[in-house]
Order: C-alpha cells, then structure tokens, then sequence
C-alpha cells in the first residue's frame, strides 16, 4: 500500500500542552487589541509595573484553586478567608510589638484551621464543596467583621523595614512580590506534577472511587487541597498588608471572581482531574490586564465586568476548539 | 490437609442499607490455589472480592486473619502492601490519566520526599506494555486511559496486578469486554500465577473458564455461602448442573 510509504509528517501537539498553548494565544490576542485601541498606555513600562504588583496576589490565589479544581472541589470561600487571616496577621502584629515572624505564623495557622474545617465539611461529612464554601464564606466574613470591630489598621513603622523590602520591595520595574508570586508558581508547579501529592490530587478529581480502591486515602488529599487555600490565603493577606501597610477587612471582596476567572481561562477545566500551573499564570496575567488596562485607558469600572465577561466565554471557546470538541 | 491458611475469613456480614449482600461467611484460602468464585448476579461476589481487598469495610464482628494475624482496621493500602492485588470489575482506572499513572497509582516509585521516579515508572510501563503484548502500537506509555479499547484498559488493569509481589490475586470478572484470543491470554495468566506460587481468586460468569482454572470452588447465593469444596473430578457438566441447582433450590 502506497499511503504505508509515505511519512506524513504532521504536528502533533500532545494534549497536555494545550491548555497552556490556548492560554497564551488568548492573552497575545487580547494584548494586540489593548495595544491596537490605546497603544500610549499599554506600551508603556509603567503599565506592567502596576500589573505586577498585583498580578503575584492573584496568582498565588489561583495556584491554590487549581489544586482544589483539580481534586474535584471548589472553594468560593477564600475571599473571607484572606480577610480573616489578615486580620489575625494584624492583631498578632499589634499584640507582639511588630513581631513579623510571629504574626505571619499566627496567620498561617488561622489558615491551615479554615482548610482542614471545610475539609471537615467536605469529606467527612460529605457536603457540596460548592454549597459548603459559599455559607462558610458568609461565616469566616462575619467573624472577620465582629472581630475588627470596624477598624482599619494601619501599621506605618513598616515603611522602611528590611522585611518590607525584601517581600514587597521594588528591584527596578519589577515588585519583590512578582518574583515570590513566580517562585511559588513553580514549587507548587512542581509538586502538582511530580508530586506524589499532586499525581493524587488529580485521581481525586477523576476517578476516586479507583484511586480509594487502588489504596489512595482521597478524603486527605482533598482536606490538603483545602489546607493549600488556607496557606496561601495568609501568604497573600501578608503581601497585602505589607504592600499597604494597611488592613481593611474587606481585603479579600475583589479577588473571588478574578481568580475563579484566572483558573478556568488558564485552560483547568471544572470538571475535575485535569489542571495547568503554567495556565494558571498565564490566565492570572490575562485577567489583570484587563482589571488594570480597562481604568487605565480611562473606561469606567463598569467595563471590567464586561472585559471578564468576553474573555472567560471566548477562552472557553478557544479551549473547546484546542481540544477538538466544539460541542459538548 | 495440615496446611495455615494465606487468608482466613470469619463471620463476615455486609449490609448495604436492606440489602444484605453477604452473610455468615467463612472462608479460607491457601498458597498456590485458584479459587473459582461463582453464584449469580448480586450474589455478593464482588462485595467479598472488595472486602478483602480493603475497598469496603465489612460489617462490625467480622474477622480478617492474613498470615494467622488479624487484621484491624482493614484497608485498601494496607492489603497491597501486604501482597493482595485486586483488577476491579469497575476495573478501578483513572481514565484522563496516563497509563503509567494508573499502572503505579496508589504506589507510586518515589524518593524519600515523596517525588515520583518518573522515568523509572515509564521505562517499567514500557516493558509491561510489551509483556502484555499491546498490539496496538499507538499506545506509550503517557497515553490517557481513555482512549484506549475496553480489552486494553483491561489490560492496564490486569497488568498493575501483576507488576508489583503479592501473594493473592483477585480478578473480578476480567475478562468482559476481550477479544476471544485476549480471553485465552487470561486464562493462561492465571495459570501461570499460581505456577509462580500466588493464590488466586477469580470470578467469572463463563461457568467453563470458572472450571477450567479452578482447584476449588466456591458458590455463593444471595450473600450466602452454599458450596466449597475441591474440583477433584468434577467435569465442567456436573459443575454446570450444580451452578443450575443452586439457583433453582439455592443449595447444592
Ligand atoms: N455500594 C452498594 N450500595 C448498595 N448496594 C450494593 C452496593 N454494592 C453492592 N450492592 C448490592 O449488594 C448485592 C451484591 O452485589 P455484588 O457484590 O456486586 O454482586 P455480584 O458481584 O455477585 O454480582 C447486590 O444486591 C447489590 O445490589
Ligand atoms: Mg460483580
């Protein structure tokens, strides 16, 4: 058979790539419009700055929902988690005389406490995740509100200490923050995929009833998931307070939806079993363009909705067609 | 015969809400046998097959005795690590997935922080692949689950029994879903497990397969246990007729 003979060389792009690969294409493309209607705004070196300073926040959020997405949970309540380890962060701070280390480990444990709460809910007594997060979020944001007592706390005797500048300094155009934001992009990158953790975190999401059966303990991978959200909810309050020297008890109102955005345009689809780190940062990126770029150009904030709205539904779209399935 | 049993059960019971899907059973099983399991749909077979591998959990009063010591809070890691290997007849696969993830799923190659020996777990697959004769040469080892045919999850199922030392295999109605030549291969594999010195428990709804293999069998009926005793000349006709008689009379 002649069709044997011949080597049809063709491009295979492997599955696994796709994701990232569709991730990316969808930020150049949104990158040339921003530049193509406001090229005196998105050029400029100013303008990344401003993203990178919050762009680390967002990513460490997001890393740890891909690793919640991915073991086939969701959690919807880290916003008043952030909020509610801000504040433990703040009071220790104020009650140990500035004592960082103290505060940040007071705020780590608060963390790691929501985590394994929910993950209560979750496993052992076998709630809806999605239900689950969204009630304890109303609950941590209440307990957050009644203990601040409606303050904001502001901690000027940080402005010019060393712990400052290391974690949210600037080093030329680029924030401290971005790379800590990057180097726990790639640890965790690292752990989601070569870990044996990471390797469980996707069985979890795909199958669990094969990976209980094949003697993987599901029920504390998904409880670790949870504990991931907890940590990084406190790592990014600390950022957050250090680069403001501020905390607001509403500190964590403006990330749910811009995070639950950078996951799923990052190409991790919802359904579990399947998630990208590198999509992740990718997706983050994306979705702080358009949280920056829409006031920088002057748009009202009624427009980011909008610059939401059309980027999650058409890189679902890109996403669909990478994988070869238009329709469901 | 003055032999200790591999694995003892005693007294075990599963309920699954109103449905009692086994009672009373006790069962042993010795080194270097096959047991056929047989009864019929919702018998209770693949209930036992779980609760010996640590899947479910039997119902309080039951005893698991492995090696003559009983086994306390029975689970799904502790029977690998002790040697029992199950292929599910869900067949208990992670099917987005690549297949050297689900061959070392739940036991993992990994360096003392817990990072998976990648390579190593590939190269293994590799051979395993080709033991198994995947005719199929699209499949590598990074291959999702599911795009592969039913007889070659199988396959990957059966294949992840055999890669790691046990003492007991047990092989839930493994081959639905093969290929007539894939069904032989089966049969063979079983055979030469138990040349290697393994017990082997296996279920099967083809009442020949089931007496070809077996050195004893074992019939269940509505979660109860109504026969065991050695092939010894049994025929596969005579085996047939008592399958028949136990569904009519639910004895033998
Ligand atoms: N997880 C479960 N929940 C409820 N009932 C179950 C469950 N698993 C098995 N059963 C019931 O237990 C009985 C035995 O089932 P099973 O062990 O699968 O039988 P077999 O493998 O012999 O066909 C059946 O009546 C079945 O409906
Ligand atoms: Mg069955």
């Amino acid at each position: 058979m002649a069709i044997d003979n011949v080597t049809v060389k063709k491009i295979v792009i492997p599955d696994r790539f796709k994701p990232v690969l569709g991730a990316s294409g969808f930020y150049f493309m949104m990158m040339a419009v921003f530049i193509y209607f406001a090229p005196d705004v998105f050029l400029q070196v100013g303008m990344f700055t401003a993203v990178f300073l919050s762009l680390p926040l967002f990513i460490i959020m997001g890393l740890s929902l891909v690793f919640v997405t991915v073991s086939g949970e969701i959690d919807l309540s880290f916003p008043s988690t952030l909020a509610l380890t801000g504040l433990i962060f703040s009071l220790t701070l104020t009650a140990t005389d500035y004592n960082f280390w103290l505060a940040f480990l007071a705020s780590v444990t608060t963390g790691v406490a929501c985590g394994l709460f929910v993950g209560f809910l979750v496993t052992k007594l076998g709630f809806s995740s999605l239900i689950t997060t969204l009630g304890v979020n109303f609950m941590f944001a209440g307990i957050t509100q009644v203990l601040n007592k409606g303050q904001l706390r502001q901690f000027p005797k940080f402005d010019d200490s060393p712990i400052r500048a290391a974690v949210v300094g600037s080093w030329g155009p680029i924030p401290a923050q971005l790379i800590w934001g990057l180097g726990i992009a790639l640890i965790l990158g690292i752990i989601f995929n070569r870990h044996r953790f990471g390797i469980h975190v996707h069985i979890a999401g795909d199958n669990p009833e094969a990976g209980r059966a094949m003697g993987v303990n599901i029920s504390r991978v998904k409880v670790l998931c949870f504990v991931l959200v907890g940590v990084c909810c406190s790592i990014t309050s600390t950022i957050s307070i250090l680069m403001n020297s501020t905390y607001y008890s509403t500190m964590g109102e403006g990330y749910l939806l811009p995070v639950l955005a950078a996951v799923f345009v990052g190409g991790t689809p919802v359904t579990g079993g399947k998630g990208t780190i590198a999509g992740l940062v990718i997706g983050a990126t994306t979705v702080v363009f358009i949280n920056t770029g829409v006031v920088a150009v002057g748009l009202d904030g009624y427009y980011t909705g909008l610059g939401f709205g059309l980027v999650i539904i058409l890189s679902l779209l890109g996403h669909r067609a990478l994988s070869g399935r238009l329709s469901r | 015969m003055d032999k200790s049993p591999l694995i003892e059960l005693i007294g075990v019971e599963k309920t699954f809400g109103r449905v009692q899907a086994l009672s009373n059973i006790n069962l042993k099983l010795y080194e270097g046998e096959i047991v056929s399991l047989v009864g019929d749909n919702g018998a209770g077979k693949t209930t036992l097959t779980k609760i010996i591998s640590g899947t479910e959990s039997a119902d309080d009063g039951a005893k698991i005795i492995l090696r003559g010591q009983e086994q306390k809070n029975w689970n799904a890691a502790k029977a690998r690590k002790l040697g029992i290997e199950t292929v599910h007849q869900n067949r208990a696969l992670s099917e987005q997935q690549s297949i050297y993830a689900n061959v070392f799923m739940g036991r993992e190659l990994v360096n003392r922080f817990g990072f998976v020996k990648r390579k190593e777990q590939i190269k293994e697959t590799e051979a395993l692949m080709r033991k198994i004769g995947y005719t199929s040469k699209v499949w590598t080892p990074h291959s999702p689950v599911l795009k592969l045919s039913g007889g070659e999850r199988q396959g990957v199922a059966i294949s992840r029994a055999i890669l790691f030392d046990s003492s007991l295999v047990m092989l839930d109605e493994p081959t639905t879903a093969m290929a007539l030549s894939e069904q032989a291969e089966v049969m063979e594999f079983i055979l030469n497990l138990k040349a290697q010195g393994r017990s082997v428990i296996f279920i099967s709804h083809n009442p020949w397969d089931a007496h070809a293999v077996a050195d004893r069998f074992v019939i269940l009926d509505r979660g109860r246990l109504v026969f065991d005793g050695p092939k010894g000349n049994t025929t596969a006709d005579e085996f047939i007729s008592m399958l028949r008689d136990v569904a009519k009379k639910g004895s033998v």
